[in-house]
Order: C-alpha cells, then structure tokens, then sequence
C-alpha cells in the first residue's frame, strides 16, 4: 500500500493539488493499480531491448524555411491575458524586498 | 422540407443518392441536424453542432456534385470526436480545462474531409482527454448507448460511435490510444478500424499518448471504414511519425487466408456468451475455406500492465502544457500569489479525477527511483508484445479474436473501481503496443447487446482487414 505521503509527494510532482478527501480514495486507486502493474516485476528482461516508440519510419528532415502561420491573433486571443504582443504571466523571479 | 430516410445510411449508399439527385447535399445536411435534435437530447453524443460550418460545406458539395467534381465524402455528413481540432470551432477534449478553447487551425484530417467536400455535422463527446472505456469521464454529461440507454457506450470516442449507432450521422472520426476507437464500435454494434500507426496524421488531434495515439474512422460497415481510411490516410509533413502507406495489391482469397487464434483471447475472463460469438465467427471463415490456425501470444497477460504505465507516463508529459496560461484559465490568475499558485489551482480544478490518476500515476513511473522499475521495464516488455506479434504474423495473415471481454456494462457500474474499468482493455491494447492496425465488426448479439469481433493484421496491411470483415459482414448474416 502507497502512503498517504507518497500520494502527496506524487500529486505536488504533477503539480496538482489534492484534498484531504479525495486523498484517500487516490490512495486506494493507485495502491490497486500499482498492484497490478507490479505483475511486470516477474518478467526477467535483462537483454531484451527498450522500444519507446513504434514509429515505422527513420529520421526526417525538411529545409529550414520559413512558414507563414495566418492564424496568430486566434492564438492570441485563447491567452487569459495578453498585453499587446505579450502573454501576461506571474512574474517568476523575486528579490528579497518583495 | 424533404423526409430522407437516414436508417442505416452508408457512405455508398449516400454517395449514390447524391448522384442520382435523389436529394442534396444541403437537404441531406438539414435532416441530419433535425435528427440530432430530436434524438440527441436522450443519447447525448454530441458535445456541439457546426452549424454553420455544415451548411458551407453542404453548399459546396452540392457545387462540386454538380460540375462533376465528386470524390467519395463529398456531401457525406459526419461527426468528429471533441478532441481533433476544427478550425474556428470549440475543441474540450471533454475537458473542463478546454471548455472555451477555440481551435485555431484544422487538423490534418480535417482539412483532407473538408477538401473532399464532406460535412462535419458537430464534435462529439468523450472521456476526458480520450482517457476512459465508458465516455463517463467526460467532464460535460455521460453518452447512452443507442442499443440500451441504461448502458454506456464504451470509450473513449462513445459519442462518435453512438452518433453513427443512432443515425445521427454517417460515419465520425474517432481516435485510439488503447482501444477507443474499437470498443466503442463494439459496444454500439458498429464498425471501426484503428489504423497503423503512423498511417494517419496526428497532427491536430489533442495528445493523450503520442506512442499509442492514432485517429480513425467509425462507420456502419467495414467498406465505410477504409473509404474515410483511404481519404484520411498519408505522409504528413506537420506529423513527422506518419508514413505513406505503402500499397500491397494483393490478391486476396477466403481460401488462402490462414487466421490466427491466440489461445489467450480465449481463456478465463471472456464472457462465455461472447466467445460463443466468437467461435460462431471462427467456425463461419472455416466453413468458408479459410484455415485457422491456433497460436499463442505468450505476453497478452502483461500486455494491459505495460499499457498502463506507458500511456499515463506519456500523458503525464503531454498534459504538462495545460498550466492556466495558455489555453485559458479556471481561476483569476490575478487573484494568485504567485506561479505555482497559478499552475496548482488551474489543473487542480481543470482535470477530473481519472486524468489526475493518470498524469499521477504517469508522473510516479518516471520520477527518480521508480523509472527504471517501472517505465524502462515496460518498455523492455512492449518489445516483447511486439515481438510476439511479429512471430504470428510469420504464420498467419490475420488474428481473429473479441474485442472485449464483456458485454456493454451498465452507466455507473464501474466509474468507481478505475481497475476494473481499464480490465474492460485487455483485448485491445496490445495492438497500440504494437502500433498495428485492427478492426472491430459486429459479431451478432448477446442478451441482446451487441458483441464485436477484432481482426488484427501486420503494419500497413489494412487491405487483408477490409477484405475479410467485407467478407464476414456480406455473407455470415444470410
């Protein structure tokens, strides 16, 4: 069984933020599907190779030319706030005096 | 206004009705809209209508059929899944988080379905991001199943197959991380075909899982499925994984098709009023002269355990971006402290709680310490699934088995036991896993619920899947 610190930890990870009640309904879901998962722990994989994609094609290159996108303002408009040109976000840097 | 009958409509059938000047594209397009708002307020598949889009292409369609210019969808009317983009048009996802987000461009499918002329009718409801079996995820209302309506539909594109299921369309686009394509249309008594990966852009559909992530056609039969298939389909250069499909003419005859069986797909756990279907289906293809052949997929039992750490760890990364800055806000971000304030109460209050589990579930099978356990040991056991496919394929030029181990279950049933519901996948994921192509076609009824049968084919074969579901779908019900 997970903890219920570790179901914090994971949520604060994944930058949400759980309520006391929905912790423990979290808990017990995630304690069942780990359970389950857990079942891969059997197979011994050591040589075998990863794949992390399915992907059947190789690498793909394009010439680096410039594309005219006419659609930027409705891009624009979906930004909770804008100021002109710039979308409006919390600052992120502090100095000591604020 | 002309009364058009919209009973079991197939694209053929439609695109002969067009031609003939039986009626037109526009009055085919406003008997639709009637029908979906006489009907839809009891099956709830749509999310919401395009109006005014549908009437401009049915307009256009109706030009194009007049000069001559038809090609397969011109003036077909369909539904699309809420997570494809339509230009101009509101694109959830089903999400709260995206209950105002205006897609700024067409996806790649799109634009092909609107250059043919065809005419997108609305978008349609869905487990939140595409994560669910049942289409009760979805953050706006649950669809009914059109065969029972004390049922879900399955997920997560339930609302495109209810809408091709109750005639509100002709045919919809769906996408298929894990089955969502394919359960739905077994649920619903429809077709649908999860194509090869990388045979269809993604460019424009909303990533869930971008490995496993592949958008298709929902129909009313198999012949439908590869008209869309082939109308969608093909290199891409905004989708760098998409391929062109690389056509195999083949000649293809019942009685050289050599039809896999793994033994796995039948074992404890499938309702046995479904692999009754199933063998009923089996015994009709070697009645016909096709050999079947019994083998084994030795890693379908790790296949849905792989499958759920893959795709949430790929959607943990992908649902990153909704961070209440850029595709809009739940709370004034004014009202914050500062960004992490911000970040937390927007995705706290915009994802439900199945996509929380996910992005959680995701976000601990890569933290430090768990991700060589987890996450690397899953993809070392996806190669073995793929393997194990690879193998088969050497012996068979197709795998026959059901889609689902049980029958369409009740609204409510299973939304608070997550296990459960993602056990309802356990036939399906392992071809995402595999990046193959599958489809679903109706297999008769149990307890008069709709049972589907899957066929599963090598990368790029669709045409051996087209071929023995055209096959089964004419001739097993006479």
């Amino acid at each position: 069984m997970i903890s219920k610190d570790d179901v914090k930890r994971i949520a604060r990870l994944s930058y949400l933020d759980i309520s006391e009640n929905e912790l423990e309904k979290f808990q017990k879901d995630f304690s069942d599907i780990l359970d389950y998962v857990n079942q891969l722990k059997e197979l011994e994989v050591a040589n075998v190779s990863e794949t992390a994609n399915i992907s059947f094609t190789e690498n793909v290159f394009r010439k680096d030319e410039e594309k005219i996108f006419n659609n930027c303002e409705e891009l624009k408009n979906l930004w909770p706030h804008r100021r002109e040109n710039y979308l409006e976000v919390k600052k992120i840097l502090y100095n000591e005096d604020n | 206004m002309k009364t058009i009958n919209l009973l079991n409509l197939t694209i053929e059938k439609t695109q002969q009705n067009l031609r003939n000047r039986e009626y037109t594209a526009q009055e085919l397009t406003l008997a639709y809209l009637d029908k979906i708002k006489e009907t839809d307020s009891e099956i709830q598949a749509y999310l919401n209508l395009t109006e005014e889009l549908a009437l401009k292409q049915a307009i256009r369609a109706d030009k194009m059929l007049s000069h001559g210019e038809a090609q397969p969808l011109t003036g077909i009317p369909c539904a699309i899944k809420d997570n494809i983009l339509v230009a101009g048009e509101k694109c959830t996802a089903g999400s709260k988080f995206l209950e105002n987000y205006i897609a700024p461009y067409d996806a790649t499918v799109i634009e092909k379905l609107k250059n043919q002329g065809a005419v997108i009718l609305g978008k349609t409801n869905l487990d939140e991001f595409a994560m669910g079996s049942s289409c009760e995820n979805s953050a706006f209302y649950p669809t009914k199943n059109p065969r029972d309506l004390t049922r879900v539909p399955g997920g997560s594109s339930g609302g495109s197959a209810a809408a091709v299921a109750a005639d509100m369309c002709v045919f919809a686009l769906g996408s298929d991380t894990g089955g969502s394509i394919r359960q739905p249309a077994g649920f619903c008594g429809i077709s649908g075909l999860k194509p090869t990966y990388g045979s269809v852009s993604r460019y424009g559909l909303i990533a869930f899982a971008s490995s496993l992530d592949q958008i298709g056609p929902l129909a009313k039969n198999s012949k439908d499925c590869q008209i869309v298939f082939e109308a969608i389909q093909g290199k891409d250069p905004y989708d760098s994984t998409s391929n062109d499909f690389p056509k195999n003419e083949k000649w293809l005859n019942i009685k050289n098709l050599k039809i896999g069986v793994p033994k796995e797909y039948l074992e404890k756990g499938l309702d046995p009023i479904i692999e009754k279907n199933i063998k009923s289906a089996l015994k009709f293809y070697k009645d016909n002269g096709a050999e079947i052949i019994n083998l084994s997929l030795p890693h379908t039992k790790v296949a849905l355990a792989c499958y759920y750490i893959i795709a949430p760890s790929e959607a943990s990364a992908n649902l990153a971006r909704f961070d209440g800055i850029r595709y809009g806000e739940l709370i004034d971000s004014k009202q914050s402290n500062d960004i992490l304030d911000v970040y937390l109460k927007n995705r706290s209050l915009g994802f439900g709680p199945e996509v929380k589990r996910r992005i959680m579930l995701g976000t601990y099978t890569l933290s430090a310490g768990y991700y060589d356990a987890y996450y690397k040991k899953a993809l070392k056991v996806r190669t073995l699934i793929k393997d194990d496919f690879a193998k088969a394929f050497e012996k068979v030029d197709l795998i026959i088995g059901p889609i689902t181990p049980i029958l369409p279950f009740k609204i409510g049933e299973k939304i608070n036991d997550p296990l459960s519901m993602y056990l309802a996948d356990i036939y399906t994921v392992s071809v995402n896993l595999a990046g193959l192509p599958a489809i679903s076609i109706p297999c008769g009824s149990a307890d008069e619920l709709p049972v589907g049968l899957q066929l599963i084919a090598p990368a790029f074969e669709e045409e051996t899947l087209f071929f023995a579901a055209d096959f089964f779908e004419k001739n097993y019900y006479l």
